[in-house]
């Protein structure tokens, strides 16, 4: 090996030590046994024949519940910004109609406003609308964010549909709205896959809403369930780890698998409106 | 409230040609209204109220009976020390995010671009802190950050270095938060650095290398200029994306020790649902919001200015 790649080595060790350590050091903590946790005597390796945390994370904690309302919420969040921005998109595809720059601007907008600005007016809207304490709520609030993201995607695949097919299957008497569902979306199922991924994790990991509009615990998904647990000493540490690494491992898995797409989705919405 | 920022027809100048669509009467708008009336309900008219609410005397135990007060809530806000402060918090968290995350993304980048073995692996390691959700990320670092028992300290421990008060101090509560921050974005920044570092040509490389520059004046003249438009792009949304930031302070420090690490989202929830002054809760939103739209509309400029550049 050429001695001029061994500072190149270092970095990219050091990086990757940076980068992984605390995911390693997440499922070192599961398997502890909870009596070394706090006397500073965790082992540095894994423990493998102490699997009592991820067990006990299922046992004594409404985990499996969490998970079931965090699937719930994404799966409602996902659906819903996938119908409306596959339409919205669609309006933006393939049409020109006055007032298309005040609308790409409005959803360029959303990418700027902080979460914590909708929280105040939602909280009332929510209490008159009897959504308040209700997943349906967190759904509809998520989706709000999430739309505009797929939107842009679905749009700018769209994009890449050619025209003339849609225009053959006109010509033949297909609808309009046929064209849409027969002939544009499965082309672009790829693009859809990406984001309902996008949506999906959007869903699983939103915290400001949920913490702040569900009240009862039996509701909570399980980013507010494992927040609840900051603070409470009294909780095993090593189950709290364990379900956040059931909570994580499902979103590294899909983020790295369409990470390419997710940050050509993202760039693309911030960017183009 | 958003008009006097930035221009609504800038993203349209960049699409591609005209001829591509049609005219379609009422169609379009049948099209467009569902999600466009779902944002307008659940999105710009609870934008619209809340700055609303920031004229208003609102509080939490009554949402709606709020009166209206004109600017009290922002003389209050402005002659007071909060705002300052917090702002001074999002502005200096802001631009440590972007000079450290964008700083060493690229890093990152330059490390993994050319192909090695194992690089798949290595990149999918490196982008762990981008994939982990907010809340077990932040659970992960509390463990971490322990003051007794958490391992950062265990191993200063090892070169003999006293306990940091990671969490708990005024002076390393921003820094803790910084570091789980830039663990966070920095392989996002990665990820978009590399798609930019992948299209850079070739050959203009080798040309350069010819003509007798090392591998630090070919990094200068050709390559950073070819990631530039990208790298300000990523830096714009790390601004951006950073004043909207909540969980890992929220969970972390919750704003503390003594306020050093609440930043202006983290002052409008506290305003809102612990001091349940809704209008003043407000006041802050409309001051972020302003933030945000102001890094947008610099980077709107910039990118209108550079594409006049390329084309003259």
């Amino acid at each position: 090996m050429k001695l001029t790649k061994v500072p190149w080595l270092v970095l990219v060790a050091v990086l990757v030590v940076a980068a992984g350590f605390p995911v390693y050091w997440m499922a070192t903590t599961a398997l502890s046994p909870s009596a070394d946790l706090f006397s500073g005597t965790q082992s540095l390796w894994p423990q493998v024949q102490n699997t009592g945390g991820l067990i006990g994370s299922i046992g004594d904690i409404p985990i499996l519940r969490w998970i079931g309302n965090s699937v719930f919420i994404a799966v409602g969040t996902t659906v819903l910004s996938l119908l409306l921005g596959a339409i919205g998109g669609y309006a933006l595809s393939r049409y020109r109609f006055r007032g298309k720059g005040l609308v790409n601007f409005l959803l360029f907008m959303t990418q700027v406003l902080p979460e914590a600005l909708l929280v105040v007016p939602l909280y009332a809207m929510f209490i008159s609308l009897g959504l308040l304490n209700s997943m349906w709520g967190i759904v509809l609030a998520n989706v709000g964010f999430a739309l505009p993201v797929s939107t842009f995607i679905l749009k700018s695949a769209m994009d890449s549909v050619p025209k003339e097919l849609e225009e053959s299957a006109t010509v033949d008497g297909c609808p309009r709205f046929g064209s849409l569902t027969m002939i544009v979306l499965p082309l672009i199922a790829p693009s859809i896959a990406a984001a309902a991924v996008i949506a999906f994790f959007a869903g699983w990991n939103e915290f400001l809403f949920a913490s702040t509009f569900l009240s009862d615990q039996s509701k909570w998904p399980i980013s507010v369930g494992l927040a609840s647990f900051i603070g409470q000493y009294d909780t095993p540490l090593a189950s709290v780890m364990g379900s956040a690494l059931v909570f994580s491992v499902p979103a590294v898995v899909f983020f790295l698998l369409v990470q390419r797409k997710i940050v050509s989705g993202l760039t693309a919405g911030a960017v183009k409106g | 409230m958003t008009t006097t920022v930035a221009p609504p027809q800038a993203p349209a100048t960049r699409r591609p040609p005209r001829r591509r669509h049609r005219g379609g009467g009422a169609v379009p708008y049948l099209f467009i209204f569902p999600p466009l009336a779902f944002l307008t309900v659940f999105m710009f008219g609870p934008l619209v109220q809340q700055v609303w609410i920031s004229f208003t005397n609102t509080r939490l135990l009554n949402p709606t009976g709020g009166r209206f007060v004109g600017l009290e809530n922002y003389v209050r806000l402005f002659t007071g020390d909060a705002l300052i402060h917090s702002l001074w918090v999002t502005v200096s968290y802001t631009a440590g995010t972007v000079v450290f995350g964008v700083g060493i993304g690229l890093v990152a980048a330059l490390a993994i671009t050319r192909p090695f073995r194992g690089r798949a692996v290595v990149r999918g390691v490196l982008l762990f802190g981008w994939a982990v959700p907010n809340v077990a990320a932040s659970l992960i670092w509390l463990w971490m950050f322990n003051e007794n028992s958490g391992i950062l300290n265990r191993v200063l421990s090892w070169f003999g270095v006293d306990a940091v008060p990671w969490l708990t101090s005024t002076t390393w509560a921003p820094v803790s938060i910084l570091l789980v921050t830039v663990w966070q974005v920095a392989p996002f920044v990665m990820l978009v650095l590399l798609a930019a570092l992948q299209s850079v040509p070739e050959e203009v490389r080798e040309a350069a290398r010819v003509d007798g520059a090392d591998a630090l004046s070919v990094y200068r003249v050709v390559t950073l200029p070819h990631i530039m438009p990208t790298l300000r792009l990523v830096s714009v949304l790390m601004a951006v994306w950073t004043i909207r930031r909540f969980e890992i302070i929220y969970l972390l420090t919750g704003g503390g020790p003594l306020d050093s690490t609440s930043t202006l989202v983290v002052s409008l929830r506290q305003t809102a649902f612990e001091d349940r002054d809704l209008g003043g809760a407000g006041a802050y939103g409309v001051v972020g919001l302003v933030l945000a739209l102001v890094i947008a509309a610099v980077q709107l400029v910039l990118e209108r200015r550079a594409q006049k550049g390329s084309d003259a």
